[in-house]
């Protein structure tokens, strides 16, 4: 049973954004993902808020016709994460029992089309980004992922990095998924 | 035969009398071929929910083996499915996961169907049909034989597969504690899962018919990132409501069914606690509607809160977990996995809200759990490709010659949870159902080899009993 949402694309809006602060704000994404990358988990997970959801829903085959009218088949959740929920990912990899990812897969996350909009909060951005997400697993298993992530990225002195995510909601482009399982952070 | 599998080949790879299975049984792309001609294409599969098609001309896109099917409400509301093929040159005539339509319309040539599969419209038709189109012959093949079983769609093209009801024989029994709980039966909240894992389907069919026995290592990591110590709520992972523990560490007594191919394991528990990794807001509703259920359903499948299932073939389920799901077979060594949240149409919103998370976080391809059991599954299919290694029998012998009827009104033939009675069942009858042409002969097999189990395990009984 298809199901009515808002809006499937939303419109990108246009407004100037500083060069300081894009370079800020990309240099962030990438150093996060280097922390991603070179397994540093529990260091990623201090650079997200205390409040962050971390969401990836399934994408769905519509018809024109019902896209039009906003219409879809209903999707569901992959990640629906609080904090929490992150945490106890991560301390699942930490017990060398988690055979999905045990060795653990390598990782490049590959970041591009950064765009990044002012909010109604002075220290806060929405942050458009797409990702390949390059993962080789075992001897010689390759999975790509390919999608983006709107972030609500907050500026934050507590944080290494200067800012910490505090919403992050990942598209990843496959209605069924080439992919045993999911097992690594977008 | 085709002359190229001889029956008494298929019946020597699967010995289920002494529990031992050839692995060429995952890898042999003759048996899958016979596999999608004798099991799938004349098994009772599932298509989809009842709830999922609501209104005339929904439709629902799916498979019944590596066949694509649209299941669709018609307008006296009946359900038909229709092999989604045009009749003129093999296109798929639908292409979105689901909608609602008035006609499937074949993007190649311009071919229009109804929502019956009766052919509408031929572009072109007088030139290019002279003499006349045949268009009433000319319509969307239709699946012969769809039934409902309480809510659940099932479709079967063979006329001499028995009846929904008999073809499902005990696993109903088990089946209804899973979605007749509560007044109003069940329904499908939220979309799909679909993923691909290089394996052959019957790893996971396997494993959710039979294999209990896997879950307290191969998930050991979730048990210890999400389980808590008992009386001590602060350690609970998922809300103080949550059992703390895994069913397969407190339970005093356990149960596994394997009869016909179908399979289910579970705990006999002391009271309604759903397994630990459903959340505390769930584990609680179902600790509220434990009276309603056993007033329908009796007391042991109002407590059973956990466990494992298959309807043969691929049909999977588990309690508590509010997961369904079906693994389409794609090859030897792919299966596509179709996994949704199913549970009481009765249960509040905001309940049915937190089952689809439950049941995402735990058995999504990003679950906790589940992320474990595919990866089991695709290390099994490579080693398989070693000439060795499909040389190798597997031991399939726990619990060999411990099957019994029980008296406690738990149905059908049953062992302790961790045996193997299900998954020797299980690839018995698959033996059975490629061997043999006519169904009437499967049962006979199927009988004789359930007569021979019985009376193995009787023998037991009685040196036991000298001893």
């Amino acid at each position: 049973m298809n199901q009515i949402i808002d809006s499937l694309k939303p419109q990108p809006v246009w407004r100037s954004i500083g060069l300081e602060l894009h370079h800020d704000i990309s240099q962030f994404l990438y150093a996060e993902a280097q922390l991603l990358d070179d397994w540093k988990f529990r260091d990623w997970l201090d650079i997200l808020s205390k409040d962050i959801l971390y969401t990836l829903k399934t994408t769905t085959n519509a018809q024109t016709r019902d896209r039009r009218k906003c219409i879809a088949p209903p999707s569901t959740w992959i990640y629906h994460d609080d904090k929490f929920v992150l945490e106890r990912r991560v301390a699942k990899l930490e017990t060398g029992m988690s055979w999905s990812e045990e060795p653990p897969s390598r990782t490049r996350h590959l970041i591009t089309n950064i765009r990044v909009e002012a909010t109604a909060q002075a220290n806060e951005y929405q942050v458009f980004s797409n990702y390949l997400l390059y993962r080789s697993q075992k001897e010689k298993d390759v999975l790509t992922y390919v999608g983006k992530r709107v972030d609500l990225i907050r500026k934050d002195d507590s944080s290494s990095l200067g800012w910490k995510i505090a919403k992050r909601d990942i598209t990843l482009d496959q209605a069924t998924l080439i992919s045993h399982n999911i097992t690594v952070f977008f | 035969m085709n002359g190229k599998i001889e029956v008494c080949e298929i019946d020597a790879l699967v010995d289920a009398q002494n529990g031992r299975i050839s692995p060429t049984i995952y890898t042999d792309p003759q048996l899958y071929e016979l596999e999608l001609e004798r099991v799938f294409g004349r098994c009772w599969l599932f298509l989809c929910h009842e709830s999922q098609i609501p209104k005339s001309g929904d439709f629902f896109n799916t498979y019944m083996g590596e066949d694509p099917i649209i299941v669709t409400r018609q307008k006296d509301g009946s359900i038909k499915a229709l092999l989604n093929q045009c009749r003129h040159r093999s296109m798929r005539v639908s292409y979105a996961d689901c909608g609602n339509t008035r006609a499937f319309t074949c993007p190649y040539h311009g071919w229009s169907y109804g929502i019956d599969g009766s052919l509408k419209d031929i572009p072109l038709e007088g030139i290019a049909f002279p003499h006349g189109a045949c268009k009433e012959q000319w319509g969307l093949q239709e699946v012969p034989r769809v039934a409902s079983y309480k809510g659940l769609v099932f479709g079967c093209w063979a006329d001499d597969t028995p009846e929904l009801l008999d073809y499902m024989g005990d696993i109903a029994w088990y089946l209804d504690a899973m979605i007749d709980r509560r007044e109003g039966g069940s329904e499908v909240i939220g979309g799909i899962h679909k993923w691909e894992i290089n394996c052959n389907w019957k790893f996971a069919a396997e494993q959710f018919a039979s294999d209990q026995y896997h879950a307290p290592y191969s998930h050991a990591s979730a048990v210890q990132v999400l389980g808590g110590k008992p009386n001590d709520d602060a350690s609970k992972a998922l809300g103080t409501a949550q059992t703390a523990r895994p069913v397969w560490e407190t339970a005093e007594s356990c149960v596994q069914y394997g009869q016909r191919g179908h399979g289910s394991g579970f705990f006999l528990t002391e009271k309604p606690d759903a397994n630990f990794w459903v959340d505390g807001q769930v584990a609680d509703y179902f600790r509220e509607t434990y009276e309603e259920t056993k007033e329908r359903l009796g007391d042991t499948r109002a407590l059973r809160l956990a466990g494992h299932n298959t309807m043969f073939p691929t049909l999977s389920w588990l309690n508590g977990m509010t997961t369904m799901r079906i693994w389409h077979p794609r090859g030897p060594d792919k299966t596509e996995v179709w996994a949704f949240c199913i549970t009481d149409k009765a249960a509040p919103q905001h309940i049915k809200e937190a089952m689809e998370l439950n049941a995402c976080r735990a058995f999504g391809p990003a679950g906790f759990a589940e992320a474990d059991d595919g990866e089991n599954w695709i290390e099994i299919q490579k080693v398989l490709r070693g000439y060795k290694a499909r040389k190798s029998k597997l031991i399939m012998e726990m619990g060999l010659g411990n099957e019994k009827y029980r008296e406690d009104g738990i149905p059908g033939i049953t062992n302790h949870v961790f045996s193997e009675t299900a998954a020797r069942g299980m690839y018995r009858h698959w033996a059975n159902l490629l061997m043999h042409e006519k169904w009437e002969d499967v049962q006979r097999a199927d009988e004789a080899y359930e007569q021979e189990l019985l009376k193995k395990a009787a023998k037991k009984d009685e040196k036991e009993l000298v001893k």
